[in-house]
Protein backbone atom coordinates (compact mmCIF):
# COMPACT_ATOMS: atom_id res chain seq x y z
CA UNK A 1 0.00 0.00 0.00
CA UNK A 2 1.18 3.35 -0.59
CA UNK A 3 3.43 5.32 1.68
CA UNK A 4 -0.04 8.15 2.33
CA UNK A 5 -2.26 5.45 2.79
CA UNK A 6 0.14 3.87 5.83
CA UNK A 7 0.28 7.31 7.17
CA UNK A 8 -2.97 7.81 7.31
CA UNK A 9 -4.05 4.45 8.55
CA UNK A 10 -1.34 4.58 11.44
CA UNK A 11 -1.97 7.87 12.38
CA UNK A 12 -6.05 7.21 12.22
CA UNK A 13 -5.68 4.10 14.19
CA UNK A 14 -3.18 5.94 16.95
CA UNK A 15 -5.71 8.69 17.52
CA UNK A 16 -8.39 6.01 18.07
CA UNK A 17 -6.54 4.15 20.04
CA UNK A 18 -5.89 7.16 22.45
CA UNK A 19 -8.91 8.93 22.27
CA UNK A 20 -10.33 5.52 23.43
CA UNK A 21 -8.02 5.70 26.36
CA UNK A 22 -8.65 9.00 26.60
CA UNK A 23 -12.46 8.92 27.36
CA UNK A 24 -12.33 6.02 29.41
CA UNK A 25 -9.84 7.39 31.94
CA UNK A 26 -11.61 11.03 31.42
CA UNK A 27 -14.84 9.03 32.51
CA UNK A 28 -13.26 7.00 35.89
CA UNK A 29 -12.01 9.67 37.06
CA UNK A 30 -13.78 12.82 36.60
CA UNK A 31 -16.66 12.20 39.16
CA UNK A 32 -13.34 11.63 41.69
CA UNK A 33 -11.92 14.49 40.89
CA UNK A 34 -14.42 17.20 40.77
CA UNK A 35 -15.69 15.48 44.37
CA UNK A 36 -12.16 16.07 45.23
CA UNK A 37 -12.12 19.94 44.28
CA UNK A 38 -15.92 20.00 46.32
CA UNK A 39 -14.93 18.47 49.36
CA UNK A 40 -12.43 20.83 49.46
CA UNK A 41 -13.94 23.75 49.35
CA UNK A 42 -16.35 22.23 51.61
CA UNK A 43 -14.13 21.74 54.53
CA UNK A 44 -12.81 24.84 54.16
CA UNK A 45 -15.97 26.75 54.48
CA UNK A 46 -16.81 24.57 57.53
CA UNK A 47 -13.51 25.39 58.99
CA UNK A 48 -14.20 29.26 58.99
CA UNK A 49 -17.69 29.19 59.41
CA UNK A 50 -18.60 27.21 63.06
CA UNK A 51 -21.73 24.93 62.90
CA UNK A 52 -22.05 25.00 58.75
CA UNK A 53 -24.27 21.99 57.70
CA UNK A 54 -25.09 23.22 54.18
CA UNK A 55 -22.66 25.12 52.30
CA UNK A 56 -23.91 27.14 49.15
CA UNK A 57 -21.73 28.99 46.39
CA UNK A 58 -23.81 32.64 45.96
CA UNK A 59 -21.53 34.61 44.26
CA UNK A 60 -18.88 33.75 41.98
CA UNK A 61 -15.87 35.92 39.83
CA UNK A 62 -12.38 35.48 39.13
CA UNK A 63 -10.57 34.90 42.69
CA UNK A 64 -13.39 36.25 44.79
CA UNK A 65 -16.16 33.63 45.49
CA UNK A 66 -18.77 34.06 48.14
CA UNK A 67 -20.24 31.04 49.74
CA UNK A 68 -22.84 31.24 52.57
CA UNK A 69 -22.92 28.71 55.24
CA UNK A 70 -26.71 27.31 57.06
CA UNK A 71 -27.31 24.80 60.04
CA UNK A 72 -29.50 21.73 59.78
CA UNK A 73 -32.13 23.74 60.03
CA UNK A 74 -31.47 26.41 57.63
CA UNK A 75 -30.82 29.01 59.36
CA UNK A 76 -27.95 31.05 57.64
CA UNK A 77 -25.09 31.21 60.13
CA UNK A 78 -22.54 33.28 58.05
CA UNK A 79 -20.46 33.86 54.61
CA UNK A 80 -16.74 32.84 53.69
CA UNK A 81 -14.79 34.76 50.81
CA UNK A 82 -12.73 32.49 49.07
CA UNK A 83 -10.34 34.74 47.56
CA UNK A 84 -6.98 35.93 46.67
CA UNK A 85 -4.05 38.38 47.49
CA UNK A 86 -0.82 39.25 45.56
CA UNK A 87 1.99 37.51 47.87
CA UNK A 88 5.32 37.67 47.51
CA UNK A 89 6.07 35.26 44.44
CA UNK A 90 3.09 34.60 43.68
CA UNK A 91 -0.82 34.27 44.61
CA UNK A 92 -1.91 33.54 47.54
CA UNK A 93 -5.40 31.54 48.36
CA UNK A 94 -6.96 31.81 51.09
CA UNK A 95 -10.48 31.69 53.29
CA UNK A 96 -12.29 33.74 55.86
CA UNK A 97 -15.45 33.53 57.62
CA UNK A 98 -17.45 36.62 57.83
CA UNK A 99 -20.71 36.60 60.24
CA UNK A 100 -24.16 37.58 58.68
CA UNK A 101 -24.20 41.17 59.35
CA UNK A 102 -20.20 41.75 58.23
CA UNK A 103 -18.80 42.87 61.04
CA UNK A 104 -16.59 40.25 62.17
CA UNK A 105 -14.26 37.77 61.38
CA UNK A 106 -14.41 34.10 62.48
CA UNK A 107 -11.37 33.13 61.27
CA UNK A 108 -8.92 33.19 58.54
CA UNK A 109 -7.08 29.92 56.57
CA UNK A 110 -4.36 29.79 54.21
CA UNK A 111 -5.31 27.61 51.11
CA UNK A 112 -2.48 27.92 48.74
CA UNK A 113 0.46 29.84 48.85
CA UNK A 114 4.05 29.47 47.55
CA UNK A 115 5.72 32.15 49.62
CA UNK A 116 9.72 31.97 51.25
CA UNK A 117 9.15 29.02 53.33
CA UNK A 118 10.42 29.58 56.95
CA UNK A 119 9.84 33.59 56.49
CA UNK A 120 6.51 34.10 54.36
CA UNK A 121 5.20 30.95 54.59
CA UNK A 122 4.18 31.31 58.08
CA UNK A 123 1.23 32.78 57.02
CA UNK A 124 -0.04 29.86 56.85
CA UNK A 125 0.76 28.62 60.15
CA UNK A 126 -1.43 28.92 62.90
CA UNK A 127 0.67 30.27 65.84
CA UNK A 128 2.40 32.62 63.79
CA UNK A 129 -0.13 34.33 61.99
CA UNK A 130 -4.00 32.53 61.81
CA UNK A 131 -4.90 32.69 65.37
CA UNK A 132 -5.03 36.67 65.25
CA UNK A 133 -7.76 37.12 62.72
CA UNK A 134 -10.10 35.39 65.03
CA UNK A 135 -12.83 37.49 66.06
CA UNK A 136 -11.42 40.45 64.40
CA UNK A 137 -13.95 43.13 64.21
CA UNK A 138 -14.11 44.75 60.54
CA UNK A 139 -16.90 47.44 60.09
CA UNK A 140 -13.97 49.39 59.34
CA UNK A 141 -10.68 48.00 57.76
CA UNK A 142 -8.31 46.13 59.26
CA UNK A 143 -4.95 47.25 60.34
CA UNK A 144 -1.41 45.38 61.17
CA UNK A 145 0.29 45.92 64.64
CA UNK A 146 4.45 46.37 63.80
CA UNK A 147 6.12 45.36 65.93
CA UNK A 148 4.10 42.09 66.80
CA UNK A 149 2.36 41.91 70.56
CA UNK A 150 0.44 39.64 72.60
CA UNK A 151 -2.95 38.75 71.78
CA UNK A 152 -4.77 40.10 74.42
CA UNK A 153 -2.89 43.39 73.66
CA UNK A 154 -4.27 43.72 70.28
CA UNK A 155 -7.33 45.53 69.05
CA UNK A 156 -10.36 44.92 68.16
CA UNK A 157 -9.48 45.76 64.34
CA UNK A 158 -5.47 44.83 64.65
CA UNK A 159 -3.32 42.12 63.31
CA UNK A 160 0.13 41.04 64.01
CA UNK A 161 2.73 41.25 61.12
CA UNK A 162 4.87 38.49 60.78
CA UNK A 163 8.93 39.38 61.63
CA UNK A 164 10.49 38.71 58.22
CA UNK A 165 7.57 38.47 56.43
CA UNK A 166 6.00 41.81 56.17
CA UNK A 167 5.40 41.58 52.63
CA UNK A 168 3.14 38.67 53.10
CA UNK A 169 1.69 39.81 56.37
CA UNK A 170 0.30 42.92 54.47
CA UNK A 171 -0.64 41.56 51.29
CA UNK A 172 -3.02 39.18 52.58
CA UNK A 173 -4.66 42.38 54.91
CA UNK A 174 -4.61 44.39 52.54
CA UNK A 175 -6.43 41.79 50.30
CA UNK A 176 -8.84 41.00 52.95
CA UNK A 177 -9.91 44.70 53.69
CA UNK A 178 -10.52 45.10 49.57
CA UNK A 179 -12.65 41.61 50.01
CA UNK A 180 -14.65 43.51 52.80
CA UNK A 181 -15.75 46.51 51.06
CA UNK A 182 -16.53 44.20 47.67
CA UNK A 183 -19.05 42.29 49.79
CA UNK A 184 -20.20 44.82 51.81
CA UNK A 185 -20.79 46.84 48.15
CA UNK A 186 -22.47 43.52 46.88
CA UNK A 187 -24.68 43.03 49.73
CA UNK A 188 -25.85 46.90 49.66
CA UNK A 189 -26.41 46.41 45.72
CA UNK A 190 -28.35 43.09 46.34
CA UNK A 191 -26.06 41.42 44.31
CA UNK A 192 -25.67 38.69 46.99
CA UNK A 193 -28.21 36.05 46.11
CA UNK A 194 -28.79 35.15 49.88
CA UNK A 195 -31.90 33.32 50.63
CA UNK A 196 -33.58 32.67 53.86
CA UNK A 197 -31.98 36.05 55.05
CA UNK A 198 -32.80 36.34 58.63
CA UNK A 199 -30.40 39.23 60.24
CA UNK A 200 -30.15 42.40 58.39
CA UNK B 1 -2.18 41.82 37.79
CA UNK B 2 -1.95 44.61 35.47
CA UNK B 3 -0.53 43.27 32.03
CA UNK B 4 2.94 45.70 32.80
CA UNK B 5 3.05 43.71 36.26
CA UNK B 6 2.71 40.69 34.87
CA UNK B 7 4.87 41.06 31.82
CA UNK B 8 7.71 41.99 34.68
CA UNK B 9 7.08 39.41 36.99
CA UNK B 10 7.58 36.68 33.80
CA UNK B 11 10.59 37.75 32.99
CA UNK B 12 11.88 38.97 36.97
CA UNK B 13 10.46 37.27 39.40
CA UNK B 14 8.79 34.12 37.63
CA UNK B 15 11.60 33.75 35.25
CA UNK B 16 10.78 30.31 33.28
CA UNK B 17 14.48 28.86 33.51
CA UNK B 18 15.36 29.96 37.26
CA UNK B 19 12.08 29.85 39.21
CA UNK B 20 9.51 27.55 36.86
CA UNK B 21 12.79 24.88 35.82
CA UNK B 22 11.62 25.14 32.52
CA UNK B 23 13.91 25.09 29.44
CA UNK B 24 16.18 23.51 31.15
CA UNK B 25 17.93 20.49 28.75
CA UNK B 26 18.63 23.98 25.90
CA UNK B 27 19.69 25.81 28.51
CA UNK B 28 22.61 23.86 29.11
CA UNK B 29 23.01 22.78 25.42
CA UNK B 30 22.90 25.62 23.57
CA UNK B 31 24.03 28.21 26.36
CA UNK B 32 27.81 28.16 25.16
CA UNK B 33 27.99 31.04 22.60
CA UNK B 34 26.17 34.01 23.19
CA UNK B 35 25.07 34.45 19.92
CA UNK B 36 23.68 31.13 19.49
CA UNK B 37 22.27 32.01 22.72
CA UNK B 38 20.62 34.65 21.51
CA UNK B 39 19.33 32.93 18.35
CA UNK B 40 17.80 30.54 20.89
CA UNK B 41 16.09 32.68 23.28
CA UNK B 42 14.17 34.47 19.91
CA UNK B 43 13.45 31.58 18.58
CA UNK B 44 11.90 30.37 21.67
CA UNK B 45 10.03 33.76 22.36
CA UNK B 46 8.51 33.42 18.97
CA UNK B 47 7.46 29.92 19.25
CA UNK B 48 6.19 30.90 22.77
CA UNK B 49 4.12 33.78 21.95
CA UNK B 50 2.10 31.80 18.98
CA UNK B 51 1.84 29.08 21.36
CA UNK B 52 -0.09 31.35 24.04
CA UNK B 53 -2.66 32.82 21.17
CA UNK B 54 -2.87 29.56 19.76
CA UNK B 55 -3.09 27.44 23.15
CA UNK B 56 -5.87 30.51 24.59
CA UNK B 57 -8.07 30.17 21.76
CA UNK B 58 -8.19 25.76 22.12
CA UNK B 59 -8.10 25.84 25.32
CA UNK B 60 -11.37 28.35 25.65
CA UNK B 61 -13.20 28.02 22.58
CA UNK B 62 -12.86 23.72 22.01
CA UNK B 63 -11.89 22.12 25.10
CA UNK B 64 -13.27 24.31 28.05
CA UNK B 65 -17.19 24.50 26.44
CA UNK B 66 -17.27 21.02 25.54
CA UNK B 67 -15.81 19.76 28.87
CA UNK B 68 -12.93 18.31 27.29
CA UNK B 69 -10.26 19.61 29.76
CA UNK B 70 -8.34 16.06 30.21
CA UNK B 71 -7.56 16.32 26.53
CA UNK B 72 -5.52 19.29 27.22
CA UNK B 73 -1.94 18.02 27.30
CA UNK B 74 -2.68 15.72 24.26
CA UNK B 75 -4.16 19.09 22.32
CA UNK B 76 -1.71 21.44 23.58
CA UNK B 77 1.48 19.23 22.80
CA UNK B 78 -0.23 18.28 19.41
CA UNK B 79 -0.34 22.62 18.71
CA UNK B 80 3.36 22.97 19.36
CA UNK B 81 4.45 19.92 17.50
CA UNK B 82 2.71 21.75 14.63
CA UNK B 83 3.49 25.24 15.26
CA UNK B 84 7.02 24.59 14.95
CA UNK B 85 6.85 22.44 12.23
CA UNK B 86 5.06 25.25 10.37
CA UNK B 87 7.23 28.08 11.35
CA UNK B 88 10.31 26.08 10.68
CA UNK B 89 8.58 25.45 7.11
CA UNK B 90 7.69 29.16 7.18
CA UNK B 91 11.47 30.23 7.68
CA UNK B 92 12.89 28.10 5.44
CA UNK B 93 11.12 29.51 2.24
CA UNK B 94 10.77 32.89 3.40
CA UNK B 95 14.32 33.75 4.55
CA UNK B 96 17.36 31.10 3.84
CA UNK B 97 19.77 33.20 6.05
CA UNK B 98 17.55 33.72 9.20
CA UNK B 99 16.96 29.53 8.78
CA UNK B 100 20.71 29.23 8.99
CA UNK B 101 20.94 31.23 12.12
CA UNK B 102 18.31 30.03 14.38
CA UNK B 103 16.72 26.93 12.16
CA UNK B 104 18.31 24.00 13.39
CA UNK B 105 17.09 25.23 16.98
CA UNK B 106 13.85 24.65 16.06
CA UNK B 107 12.92 21.11 15.92
CA UNK B 108 14.82 21.28 19.80
CA UNK B 109 11.91 23.56 20.86
CA UNK B 110 8.82 21.05 20.30
CA UNK B 111 10.59 19.21 23.72
CA UNK B 112 11.55 22.85 25.27
CA UNK B 113 9.53 22.55 28.34
CA UNK B 114 9.36 26.03 28.51
CA UNK B 115 6.54 26.09 25.78
CA UNK B 116 4.43 23.43 27.02
CA UNK B 117 5.36 24.70 30.43
CA UNK B 118 3.51 27.87 29.18
CA UNK B 119 0.65 26.50 27.59
CA UNK B 120 0.10 24.57 30.93
CA UNK B 121 0.45 27.96 33.55
CA UNK B 122 -1.61 29.98 31.59
CA UNK B 123 -4.41 27.79 31.76
CA UNK B 124 -3.56 26.77 35.97
CA UNK B 125 -3.34 30.49 36.16
CA UNK B 126 -6.87 31.00 34.27
CA UNK B 127 -5.26 34.50 32.54
CA UNK B 128 -7.74 36.47 30.37
CA UNK B 129 -6.07 36.49 26.73
CA UNK B 130 -4.40 39.74 26.54
CA UNK B 131 -2.68 38.31 30.30
CA UNK B 132 -1.62 35.13 28.47
CA UNK B 133 -0.14 36.81 25.64
CA UNK B 134 1.87 39.27 27.95
CA UNK B 135 2.38 35.60 29.94
CA UNK B 136 4.18 34.20 26.55
CA UNK B 137 6.14 37.16 25.34
CA UNK B 138 7.71 38.07 28.91
CA UNK B 139 8.51 34.40 29.42
CA UNK B 140 10.32 34.09 26.41
CA UNK B 141 12.16 37.46 27.02
CA UNK B 142 13.13 35.80 30.47
CA UNK B 143 14.34 32.33 28.40
CA UNK B 144 16.13 34.69 26.72
CA UNK B 145 17.83 37.27 29.61
CA UNK B 146 18.51 33.82 31.57
CA UNK B 147 19.79 32.02 28.85
CA UNK B 148 22.06 34.88 27.34
CA UNK B 149 23.75 35.33 30.91
CA UNK B 150 24.74 31.96 30.81
CA UNK B 151 26.53 32.14 27.73
CA UNK B 152 27.86 35.30 28.46
CA UNK B 153 29.53 33.43 31.93
CA UNK B 154 30.53 30.17 30.50
CA UNK B 155 32.37 32.12 27.33
CA UNK B 156 34.60 32.98 30.14
CA UNK B 157 34.67 30.11 32.30
CA UNK B 158 36.13 28.56 29.11
CA UNK B 159 39.58 30.66 30.52
CA UNK B 160 39.22 29.56 33.99
CA UNK B 161 40.57 26.67 35.36
CA UNK B 162 37.89 24.28 36.04
CA UNK B 163 38.42 21.22 38.37
CA UNK B 164 37.99 18.01 35.74
CA UNK B 165 35.23 16.97 37.62
CA UNK B 166 33.00 19.85 37.63
CA UNK B 167 33.79 20.65 33.63
CA UNK B 168 30.07 20.40 31.89
CA UNK B 169 27.25 20.41 33.73
CA UNK B 170 28.32 20.67 37.59
CA UNK B 171 29.59 24.12 36.79
CA UNK B 172 26.85 25.06 34.31
CA UNK B 173 24.48 24.39 37.15
CA UNK B 174 26.33 25.33 40.13
CA UNK B 175 26.08 28.49 38.43
CA UNK B 176 22.89 28.94 37.16
CA UNK B 177 22.01 27.93 41.36
CA UNK B 178 23.96 31.09 41.86
CA UNK B 179 22.18 33.33 39.01
CA UNK B 180 18.99 31.80 40.48
CA UNK B 181 19.71 32.99 44.01
CA UNK B 182 20.58 36.30 42.72
CA UNK B 183 16.98 36.73 41.06
CA UNK B 184 15.62 35.74 44.08
CA UNK B 185 16.24 39.51 44.95
CA UNK B 186 13.55 40.38 42.49
CA UNK B 187 10.91 38.87 44.48
CA UNK B 188 8.64 41.37 46.28
CA UNK B 189 9.73 44.19 43.89
CA UNK B 190 6.02 44.01 42.56
CA UNK B 191 3.05 44.52 45.54
CA UNK C 1 31.33 -0.37 30.79
CA UNK C 2 28.30 0.33 28.68
CA UNK C 3 28.73 -2.76 26.14
CA UNK C 4 28.55 -1.23 22.07
CA UNK C 5 26.10 -2.41 20.46
CA UNK C 6 22.81 -4.14 22.12
CA UNK C 7 22.93 -7.35 20.67
CA UNK C 8 25.76 -7.84 22.99
CA UNK C 9 23.41 -6.65 26.00
CA UNK C 10 22.24 -9.08 28.24
CA UNK C 11 18.54 -8.82 29.23
CA UNK C 12 19.89 -7.69 32.77
CA UNK C 13 22.47 -5.59 31.40
CA UNK C 14 19.62 -4.01 29.40
CA UNK C 15 18.26 -2.94 32.94
CA UNK C 16 21.16 -2.02 34.98
CA UNK C 17 23.01 0.10 32.54
CA UNK C 18 19.64 2.66 33.36
CA UNK C 19 20.69 2.28 36.73
CA UNK C 20 24.26 3.40 36.80
CA UNK C 21 26.58 3.62 33.26
CA UNK C 22 23.52 5.19 30.99
CA UNK C 23 21.77 7.13 33.55
CA UNK C 24 18.92 8.98 32.75
CA UNK C 25 19.96 12.13 35.36
CA UNK C 26 23.40 11.62 35.82
CA UNK C 27 24.27 10.84 32.49
CA UNK C 28 22.37 11.47 30.20
CA UNK C 29 21.45 14.87 31.54
CA UNK C 30 17.62 14.50 30.52
CA UNK C 31 14.65 15.02 32.24
CA UNK C 32 16.29 17.80 34.35
CA UNK C 33 13.00 20.29 34.85
CA UNK C 34 11.02 17.53 36.65
CA UNK C 35 13.91 16.58 38.67
CA UNK C 36 14.76 19.84 39.60
CA UNK C 37 10.97 21.15 40.06
CA UNK C 38 9.68 18.64 42.40
CA UNK C 39 12.56 17.67 44.45
CA UNK C 40 12.21 19.71 47.33
CA UNK C 41 9.88 16.80 49.34
CA UNK C 42 10.93 12.95 48.97
CA UNK C 43 7.20 12.25 48.72
CA UNK C 44 6.81 14.40 45.70
CA UNK C 45 10.08 12.88 44.51
CA UNK C 46 8.44 9.49 44.62
CA UNK C 47 5.13 10.45 43.42
CA UNK C 48 7.16 12.10 40.06
CA UNK C 49 9.27 8.89 39.97
CA UNK C 50 6.70 6.16 39.64
CA UNK C 51 4.71 8.87 37.52
CA UNK C 52 7.44 8.66 35.08
CA UNK C 53 8.29 5.22 35.30
CA UNK C 54 4.54 4.51 34.67
CA UNK C 55 4.65 6.65 31.27
CA UNK C 56 8.02 5.49 30.21
CA UNK C 57 7.30 1.74 30.83
CA UNK C 58 3.44 2.00 28.81
CA UNK C 59 4.70 4.29 26.06
CA UNK C 60 8.03 2.12 25.13
CA UNK C 61 5.58 -0.56 25.34
CA UNK C 62 3.34 0.18 22.35
CA UNK C 63 5.98 2.31 20.67
CA UNK C 64 7.85 -1.32 20.35
CA UNK C 65 4.58 -3.04 19.37
CA UNK C 66 3.91 -0.72 16.85
CA UNK C 67 7.61 -0.03 15.38
CA UNK C 68 6.71 -2.23 12.52
CA UNK C 69 3.77 -0.23 11.15
CA UNK C 70 4.22 3.49 11.70
CA UNK C 71 6.15 4.93 8.74
CA UNK C 72 9.08 7.36 9.31
CA UNK C 73 7.96 10.08 8.53
CA UNK C 74 4.90 10.25 11.46
CA UNK C 75 7.41 8.51 13.84
CA UNK C 76 7.17 11.65 16.26
CA UNK C 77 4.11 12.45 16.00
CA UNK C 78 2.86 9.30 16.71
CA UNK C 79 5.12 8.82 19.90
CA UNK C 80 4.31 12.00 20.99
CA UNK C 81 0.19 11.53 20.99
CA UNK C 82 1.18 7.84 22.66
CA UNK C 83 3.04 9.56 25.22
CA UNK C 84 0.38 12.51 25.93
CA UNK C 85 -2.64 9.94 26.38
CA UNK C 86 0.02 7.83 29.20
CA UNK C 87 0.74 11.54 30.64
CA UNK C 88 -3.22 12.57 30.64
CA UNK C 89 -3.93 8.96 32.08
CA UNK C 90 -0.87 9.07 34.67
CA UNK C 91 -2.29 12.91 35.53
CA UNK C 92 -6.19 12.36 35.85
CA UNK C 93 -5.44 8.97 38.00
CA UNK C 94 -3.12 11.20 40.65
CA UNK C 95 -5.69 14.18 41.00
CA UNK C 96 -8.52 11.32 41.49
CA UNK C 97 -6.65 9.85 43.79
CA UNK C 98 -4.26 11.38 45.42
CA UNK C 99 -5.35 15.44 45.45
CA UNK C 100 -2.45 16.69 48.15
CA UNK C 101 0.57 15.30 46.00
CA UNK C 102 -1.29 16.06 42.15
CA UNK C 103 -1.33 19.72 43.91
CA UNK C 104 2.30 19.39 45.47
CA UNK C 105 3.12 18.54 42.01
CA UNK C 106 1.06 20.75 39.47
CA UNK C 107 2.11 21.32 36.12
CA UNK C 108 5.02 19.22 35.94
CA UNK C 109 2.69 15.73 35.50
CA UNK C 110 1.71 17.35 32.26
CA UNK C 111 5.15 18.15 31.50
CA UNK C 112 5.92 14.84 31.76
CA UNK C 113 4.92 14.73 28.17
CA UNK C 114 8.04 16.90 26.79
CA UNK C 115 10.36 15.18 29.24
CA UNK C 116 13.05 14.40 26.88
CA UNK C 117 13.65 10.95 28.87
CA UNK C 118 10.58 9.75 27.16
CA UNK C 119 10.83 10.59 23.93
CA UNK C 120 14.52 9.79 24.00
CA UNK C 121 14.25 6.21 24.90
CA UNK C 122 11.13 5.82 22.53
CA UNK C 123 13.33 7.42 19.81
CA UNK C 124 16.63 5.70 20.45
CA UNK C 125 15.41 2.26 21.65
CA UNK C 126 11.78 0.81 21.90
CA UNK C 127 11.67 2.10 18.38
CA UNK C 128 14.05 0.03 17.12
CA UNK C 129 13.85 -3.01 19.91
CA UNK C 130 11.44 -5.56 21.15
CA UNK C 131 9.13 -5.44 23.01
CA UNK C 132 10.98 -7.73 25.82
CA UNK C 133 13.55 -5.87 25.75
CA UNK C 134 12.16 -2.39 25.58
CA UNK C 135 10.12 -2.97 28.69
CA UNK C 136 13.61 -4.07 30.71
CA UNK C 137 15.03 -0.68 28.95
CA UNK C 138 12.06 0.94 30.40
CA UNK C 139 12.08 -0.41 33.60
CA UNK C 140 15.83 0.00 34.29
CA UNK C 141 15.41 4.02 33.04
CA UNK C 142 12.94 4.24 35.23
CA UNK C 143 14.71 2.81 38.18
CA UNK C 144 17.36 5.13 37.87
CA UNK C 145 15.61 8.15 37.45
CA UNK C 146 13.87 7.26 40.28
CA UNK C 147 17.24 6.88 42.38
CA UNK C 148 18.38 9.97 41.58
CA UNK C 149 15.30 11.49 42.43
CA UNK C 150 15.29 10.02 45.59
CA UNK C 151 19.05 11.31 46.03
CA UNK C 152 18.62 14.83 45.18
CA UNK C 153 14.72 15.23 47.24
CA UNK C 154 16.58 13.97 50.31
CA UNK C 155 19.34 16.04 50.49
CA UNK C 156 17.31 18.96 49.68
CA UNK C 157 14.31 17.62 52.42
CA UNK C 158 17.04 16.76 55.35
CA UNK C 159 19.09 19.65 54.52
CA UNK C 160 16.11 22.08 53.33
CA UNK C 161 13.59 21.27 55.99
CA UNK C 162 15.01 18.59 58.40
CA UNK C 163 12.74 15.63 57.44
CA UNK C 164 12.55 12.98 55.78
CA UNK C 165 8.64 12.16 54.58
CA UNK C 166 8.01 14.81 56.74
CA UNK C 167 9.54 12.88 59.57
CA UNK C 168 11.85 14.66 61.68
CA UNK C 169 15.41 13.91 61.15
CA UNK C 170 17.51 16.21 62.57
CA UNK C 171 16.64 18.32 65.86
CA UNK C 172 15.57 21.72 66.99
CA UNK C 173 19.23 22.38 66.77
CA UNK C 174 19.47 22.57 63.22
CA UNK C 175 18.70 25.48 61.36
CA UNK C 176 17.42 24.31 58.33
CA UNK C 177 19.13 25.49 55.17
CA UNK C 178 15.82 27.03 53.42
CA UNK C 179 18.01 27.51 50.17
CA UNK C 180 17.69 24.27 49.53
CA UNK C 181 14.13 24.07 48.82
CA UNK C 182 14.42 27.04 47.25
CA UNK C 183 15.43 26.73 43.46
CA UNK C 184 19.27 27.90 43.78
CA UNK C 185 19.55 24.68 45.84
CA UNK C 186 18.25 22.24 43.63
CA UNK C 187 20.49 23.82 40.91
CA UNK C 188 23.59 23.35 43.04
CA UNK C 189 22.35 20.01 44.48
CA UNK C 190 22.00 18.40 41.45
CA UNK C 191 25.25 19.98 39.80
CA UNK C 192 27.12 18.57 42.53
CA UNK C 193 25.52 15.42 42.14
CA UNK C 194 26.42 15.24 38.62
CA UNK C 195 29.92 16.29 39.47
CA UNK C 196 30.07 13.41 41.92
CA UNK C 197 28.95 11.03 40.00
CA UNK C 198 31.39 12.13 37.25
CA UNK C 199 34.31 11.84 39.45
CA UNK C 200 33.38 8.00 40.88
CA UNK C 201 33.34 6.60 37.12
CA UNK C 202 36.40 8.89 36.26
CA UNK C 203 37.97 6.83 39.14
CA UNK C 204 36.36 3.38 38.04
CA UNK C 205 37.93 4.01 34.40
CA UNK C 206 41.24 4.60 36.13
CA UNK C 207 41.25 1.80 37.91
CA UNK C 208 40.83 -0.57 35.03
Amino acid sequence: MSLYKQMVIVLTSIGIISGALLVSVNLLTKDRIASNKQKEIEAAVLRVIPGTKASQKIYEEKDFTVYQGKDDQGNLLGFAINTAAGGFQDKILYIFGLNIQLTRISSLYVLNQKETPGLGAKIANERAFLQFWEGKECSRPLSLRKPPVEKEKLAASEVNTITGATVSSRAVLSSVNAALEKIKKLKEGGKLNVEGDHGE
Amino acid sequence: MDLLTLFAASILINNFVLYYFLGICPFLGVSKKVDAAFSMGVAVTFVMTLTAVVSWTINHWILIPYKLEYLQIVAFILVIASLVQLVEMFIRKTSPPLYQAMGIYLPLITVNCCIMGLALLASLKEYSFPETVVFGVGAGIGFTLAIVLMAAIREQLEMADIPQTLKGAGISLIVTGIIALAFLGFSGMIK
Amino acid sequence: MLRETMESRSPLQEFTKGLWLDNPVSRQLLGMCSTLAITNAVINGIAMGLAVGFVLLFSSLLVSLARKFVPSQVRIATYIVIIASFVTIADRFMAAFFPPISKALGPYVPLIVVNCIILGRAEAFASKNSVGRSIVDAMGMSAGYIIALLILSSVREILGNGTILGFRILGSWFEPWIIMILPPGAFITLGILIALAFQIERKAKQRR
